[in-house]
């Protein structure tokens, strides 16, 4: 295990070097001051890319891992990492916050402030995917609340006061729980073994043979469900939403494009990172419960946005939806879902983010969202329609965009596990959730139709230029991996597989038999199969219920043989 | 060339005339006006014309093979493959897929080039052959896919593509509202497309050891059809008829079944050339292919089965009768479309799914050749597409009326005895035959396929007579009643199939800004605007039709397609039938039976020829003495005169409102309801409430005045510290205390 710092850390803290760089500089130089916030988004995005050129899809364990004792007397430490799961996320973070940071060209109000929160925002939440500590995730988690409530309590709109604290109310509140969870699971460690301890993956490892719970069985539902509270606040799941609408609504775009492009993704993260592998013995109850939650989120979510007369208001809604549909797949637990629950994170990012900022550069012109005050727009700005359509049908999830693959392979995910009832799943959740995806395209397409189509009658609106050059090249980066997504998407699937299904088998198989962060002779094979590497790669044990053959309610041939 | 090679060619040649439509097309006609216009046009029908001939060559290389060698699986690259599924794009050459590939690629370039003319005037004249392309190479993936997520590609991108066409001239809402009624109609149909799909896999993938599958292509058909797979439909009957139903339920709304037959109808709110091509032609058939290409799977469920022959029947007769009721001549074509796919439905439910796909074929010839028509016809009438203002016109458009005449004998299915027929009677035959000589379709010992023939039989006639009403109202008589409209019944009627002439910015008003100084350029100036409205001045040269109107046969561009598709209406049914050479392309070693032999017709083949001759004659009989000479007073252009039968058939019997109420109204209070009680009144209130009660404890304590946020997180967080302590009281004394 490397010490010290690394790679990880630059990534990391290269936004807080730019920060420095803001406050030296002069406050009236804006031109400036947003070029250093650019360059040093661009430099953090291409040392991610350097670390993603590093990271080996072959393992499930943690990679580039750096420790630095922080207060070792409390189990605390600086340690940081990255696998499977929270790759695509760093990926995903330094991209969007480039994209957020170049759109925000258009902010005039105290850029130097601005720029310096959009830049601690980033620290935050790259923090956030790569802590493997409690404590620094936790402090991550949090802090990253901050430069949000800035941005929208500063540069939002006219209800951003309120907005802003019920955001950081709301979310501060969940996470209040999950800080009680992250305590107690320390206090456990110690009574096991004698001293506190923060470290991921040292209580993964000791919940993977089973030694952490032992005693301690009864608390692993009320901590599970102190994390998932805090975890189903940030996603959101129904009915912890309604801070979503308005913060989307009342912040600045840019602020909007990372909310719905990355702060939602904690969410997800969380439940994938501590509520599967942390807690094996409870979570196939809990699966139940979290799914009717999300399949409700996605069909309110649809209902809730079809009605909205304002389109980002809209937007933020179908957030709620997309989101179930993240956790349909996750929590089916079965191999197939967990990869398009993982995948339709990124997908939403760079979907929903898309669609946020297409609706801030239509905002910058005309200062206002509201339907009534659009129509027609197609003729006026073909490019802006031609790209908005784009995104908007890989919101609807259409085959060969990338919204498509999450959705398909979640939902099969869960039908499977739902028609071989497992976890006590039942195949209607399945069914209900199928008709989501049919109401996104009701809202998506009416909101689509009350701005594009129609007469454009609207004075103001027959002014209008289409987009400039830097504007198409923003949004051509988002139509890019839309694409990407949607006809490449093993590009993002296989790197993450092996940590996927590594964290199911640690949420599912017996002790022993799980795989363990702390162990470096573990591995998974090419055919998903748990193994001792220095045993010559001998077979612990293969996933569990992988087609669901066990459970499954369909009779095989010889069933019908053996009947006649 | 490899076959394997040519596929390719055939799939991504559309795919770059759509990159070239979509990056160049309007830049070139903008700046080159007609000639940029017969450019793109033509680099608009080149990919497809070669496709098709490449298709061809294809064609003609498997017909020489063997009858068991007959098909072969190119893969390109691995679209999703994860340990759990793996979806390969992968295409399939078979006969089926090419026979649609022919269709798909020959009609398709005929109805190009009759767009470029029929789209001479059209502003946007790239925009529309870039939506064109794109379909082509969306439905070549549909049928070419070697799996059902391929399909299901093609299958939803034929949607958007439909959607994007319909929707053409967006600036009329009523144009756009068709088009999101189409995509959400047919997403309907598409949930039980996917839930189909999920059982299947399902089923396979549960089975993967006994099966002994070295590989996860749980949706490539050489999995789910191969034989031990099959095996396991039938030990899940219950599981197979569920799949089977749910993968019809796909079919029902893409090939407009009833009850999801809704958007349709609407659906000719596009240009004309779209209606022939994807909404007579090759889209709305794509239900039958994938029937088709699962046929062991319905065949295998009996229920499904005659589930789909019940739809079938039953939509083919209620859109025969809305059909009655219809002055647009466009809605009679498009509900003889709803019409003639609820009888491909019939076959394959009843189990000749080769007359299915005969059917498919011939229909794509006479109802391409029948809307192309239409089109020409409106074309001609500037544009009113209302039957009771035509009358006479075969005297002023000899080679559309011939041409349209033709396919009229085609899809009424006239012959002479059995020596020779027009390309409906041997489709229309073959189907007719074996649903009534098949029993399998039957619930619960109800012959389904025989009252489903029947009904067929009772439609044929009606598909005459309504046909007839059609050519005659349109065609014959000695009135020319666009002369004698009377006042105020103009535009009354349904949708136009209208241009949108670009007005420029003519509407602009130059008002100053109370934004201030448009500081980042995102405005055109008052000059700039002016400029506009200069280039744009010449473009207005729509009229409408009026007493003085002379009707002119349309270019060559638009009639020479007419005459080729008049050609394949007379002689294709003959030739395709003759020796059964459809049939043994198709299913070279005859279909595979589960459930028995397939019988072809019933014993009593002569009366079925004598009664299915007699319908086709009858109807036109009958057309011809109601509309051969005027316009019935009863059908005339004041409505309240029409009978009660003929005024709800115009209205689809309230179906159509009923539904679009209950979803649109319905929804909208539901949602309404959602938002503004449950989430701003409930949820939101309850979180508000706790907060403004924390809030009130706060000011209790006196210290809320210090700021709201950092009071409520001092709240939370002393609450957060009360709690972990008593946990960890808890804890520590569940257990002795810290060791």
């Amino acid at each position: 295990m490397e010490t010290g710092f690394g790679l990880l850390s630059l990534t990391i803290f290269l936004p807080l070097i730019g920060i420095l760089m803001l406050l030296v500089w002069p406050d009236d130089d804006r031109r400036m001051l947003r070029n250093i916030a650019l360059g040093t988004t661009l430099a953090t995005f291409a040392v991610s890319l350097l670390v993603f050129s590093r990271f080996d899809g072959g393992t499930y364990h943690f990679q580039m891992v750096e420790l630095v004792k922080w207060a070792p007397a409390l189990g605390i430490n600086y340690k940081i990492g990255v696998d499977g799961v929270s790759i695509w996320l760093l990926l995903l973070t330094t991209l969007l916050s480039v994209l957020a940071v170049w759109f925000s060209t258009y902010v005039e109000k105290r850029v130097k402030a601005y720029m310096a929160f959009m830049l601690l925002l980033e620290t935050t939440m790259l923090g956030v995917f790569v802590s493997l500590d409690l404590v620094l995730f936790y402090a991550f988690f949090e802090a990253s609340l901050i430069p949000m409530f800035f941005l929208i309590n500063i540069w939002g709109g006219e209800r951003r006061r309120y907005a802003a604290i019920k955001f950081f109310l709301y979310t501060f509140a969940g996470s209040i729980f999950m800080l009680i969870g992250i305590v107690v699971l320390s206090q456990i460690y110690k009574s096991q073994f004698g001293v506190p301890s923060f470290d991921i993956v040292q209580i993964q490892s000791a919940i993977a043979n089973g030694t952490f719970w032992t005693g301690f069985v009864h608390f692993q539902a009320w901590i599970f469900w102190a994390f998932a509270i805090a975890f189903m606040v940030k996603c959101p799941m129904f009915p912890f939403h309604t801070w979503l609408p308005d913060a989307h609504v009342e912040a600045p775009t840019a602020g909007s494009v990372i909310l719905a492009g990355v702060l939602l993704k904690m969410g997800t993260y969380g439940f994938l990172r501590f509520c599967l592998p942390f807690f094996p013995d409870v979570i196939q109850q809990q699966v139940p419960i979290i799914i009717t939650l999300a399949v409700i989120g996605i069909i309110y979510g649809a209902v809730v946005a079809a009605v909205q007369p304002d389109v980002k208001k809209l937007v933020a809604y179908s957030s709620v939806a997309h989101m179930g549909f993240v956790m349909i797949g996750i929590f089916s637990l079965s191999h197939t879902g967990i990869m398009g629950g993982a995948m339709q994170q990124l997908n939403h990012g760079i979907s929903t983010g898309a669609l946020f900022l297409m609706i801030g550069l239509l905002y910058e012109r005309r200062h206002t969202r509201m339907f009534a005050d659009f129509g027609g727009l197609k003729a006026q700005m073909p490019i802006y329609a031609a790209i908005f359509l784009i995104v908007m049908l890989s919101s609807v999830g259409l085959p060969t965009t990338n919204g498509f693959i999450g959705e398909f392979l979640a939902m099969l995910g869960l039908f499977q596990a739902a028609a071989a009832g497992a976890f006590g799943l039942n195949l209607g959740l399945s069914i209900i959730a199928g008709f989501g995806v049919v109401l996104a395209a009701v809202y998506l397409l009416i909101m689509f139709m009350k701005v594009f189509y129609g007469p454009n009658t609207n004075p103001e609106n027959q002014r209008l230029k289409d987009l400039k050059p830097w504007e198409i090249a923003l949004c051509g980066v988002f139509v890019i991996f839309i694409f990407w997504g949607g006809l490449f998407p093993n590009t993002f699937l296989k790197p993450m597989e092996k940590s996927l299904n590594a964290t199911r088998m640690m949420a599912l198989n017996a002790p022993g038999q799980r795989p363990s962060w702390g162990d470096a002779a573990l591995d998974i094979d090419e055919r998903g199969n748990l193994v001792r590497n220095d045993a010559g790669g001998a077979v612990i044990v293969s996933p569990p219920n992988f087609h669901f053959e066990n459970l499954s309610p369909f009779k095989s041939a010889e069933a019908l043989q053996t009947r006649k | 060339m490899e076959v394997g090679t040519l596929i390719w060619l055939v799939l991504f040649l559309p795919v770059l005339g759509f990159l070239v439509q979509a990056f160049f097309g309007g830049r070139v006609v903008r700046s080159q006006g007609v000639a940029g216009k017969k450019l793109m046009g033509t680099l608009a029908v080149l990919p497809i014309a070669i496709s098709f001939v490449l298709g061809c060559i294809i064609t003609a290389q498997l017909a020489q093979q063997p009858a068991d060698a007959r098909f072969s699986i190119h893969t390109l690259f691995s679209w999703i493959d994860i340990l759990s599924l793996s979806i390969p794009f992968e295409v399939r050459v078979d006969p089926l897929s090419m026979t649609m590939v022919l269709i798909i690629t020959g009609i398709g370039s005929l109805i190009h080039v009759y767009a470029t003319g029929y789209m001479a005037e059209e502003k946007d004249y790239s925009r529309f052959f870039t939506y064109l392309n794109l379909f082509i190479a969306f439905m070549l993936i549909l049928v070419l896919g070697n799996n059902l997520l391929l399909l299901f590609i093609g299958w939803e991108g034929v949607g958007l593509c439909s959607y994007l066409l319909i929707g053409f001239w967006y600036k009329d809402l009523a144009n756009s509202r068709a088009a999101n009624k189409a995509f959400i109609v047919n997403r309907i149909g598409d949930w039980g497309l996917t839930l189909g799909m999920f059982i299947i896999v399902a089923l396979i993938a549960s089975n993967i050891g006994k099966l002994g599958l070295d590989n996860v292509r749980f949706l490539s058909y050489d999995v789910i059809l191969s034989a031990p797979v099959i095996e396991i439909f039938k030990a899940n009957p219950g599981w197979t008829t569920a799949a089977a139903l749910l993968l019809f339920v796909g079919a029902m709304g893409k090939s407009a079944q009833f009850p999801l037959y809704l958007w349709l109808p609407d659906a000719m709110a596009g240009p004309t050339p779209v209606s022939a091509l994807i909404h007579a032609a090759t889209m709305v058939t794509a239900g039958v292919v994938l029937l088709n290409r699962m046929n062991i799977l319905f065949q295998l469920s009996p229920v499904a089965s005659a589930v789909v022959c019940g739809v079938g029947a039953f939509t083919a007769l209620f859109a025969a009768l809305i059909a009655f009721g219809q002055t647009d001549i466009k809605k009679v074509l498009a509900y003889s479309t709803v019409s003639q796919l609820g009888f491909m439905f019939i076959a394959c439910g009843a189990g000749a799914y080769w007359a299915g796909m005969f059917h498919v074929t011939t229909h794509a010839f006479f109802k391409a050749l029948l809307f192309l028509g239409s089109g020409a016809v409106i074309h001609a009438m500037a544009h009113d597409q209302d039957m009771r203002n035509y009358g006479n016109l075969r005297k002023y458009l000899k080679i559309t009326s011939a041409t349209m005449i033709i396919g009229w004998l085609a899809i009424a299915g006239v012959s002479v005895w059995t020596f020779f027929g027009f390309a409906g009677f041997y489709s229309k035959e073959a189907i007719l035959g074996a649903a009534f000589a098949n029993e399998f379709a039957s619930i619960g010992g109800i012959n389904i396929g025989f009252y489903s023939a029947c009904v067929g039989m009772f439609v044929a006639l009606l598909t005459s007579f309504y046909m007839s009403r059609m050519t005659f109202m349109t065609f014959f008589g000695q009135e020319e009643r666009w002369r004698l409209i009377p006042a105020g019944a103009h535009h009354d009627a349904q949708g136009h199939d209208d241009h949108s002439h670009d007005h420029g910015h003519t509407h602009a008003h130059h008002e100053a800004h109370d934004h201030g100084p448009d500081t980042h350029g995102f405005f055109y100036t008052d000059e700039e605007l002016a400029a506009q409205h200069v280039g744009h001045d010449h473009d207005d040269h729509h009229h409408a039709l009026d007493a003085e109107h002379e009707p002119h046969e349309v270019p060559p561009s638009m009639w020479v397609p007419l005459v080729v598709l008049a050609a394949l209406s007379v002689a294709g049914g003959f030739l395709l039938y003759t020796n059964h050479m459809f049939e043994h392309w198709l299913y070279p070693g005859g279909q595979l039976a589960i459930l028995g032999e397939i019988k072809a017709y019933p014993e009593w083949k002569t009366l079925l020829v004598a009664l299915s001759t007699g319908a086709a004659l009858g109807g036109i009989v009958l057309g011809w003495f109601f509309y051969g000479k005027k316009l019935p007073e009863r059908e005339g252009w004041d409505l309240r005169r029409w009978s009660p039968f003929r005024r709800a058939a115009g209205q689809q019997f309230g179906y159509d409102k009923a539904m679009v109420d209950m979803s649109v109204e319905g929804g909208n209070q539901l949602a309404t309801f959602s938002w503004k009680f449950l989430d701003s009144k409930g949820i939101d209130a309850i979180v508000n409430g706790v907060a403004g009660l924390a809030g009130q404890i706060g000011k209790l304590f006196g210290w809320a005045q210090t700021g709201f946020v950092r009071g409520y997180a001092l709240l939370m967080l002393l609450g957060g510290v009360g709690l972990i302590g008593y946990l960890a009281l808890v804890l520590f004394q569940s257990n002795g205390g810290p060791k």
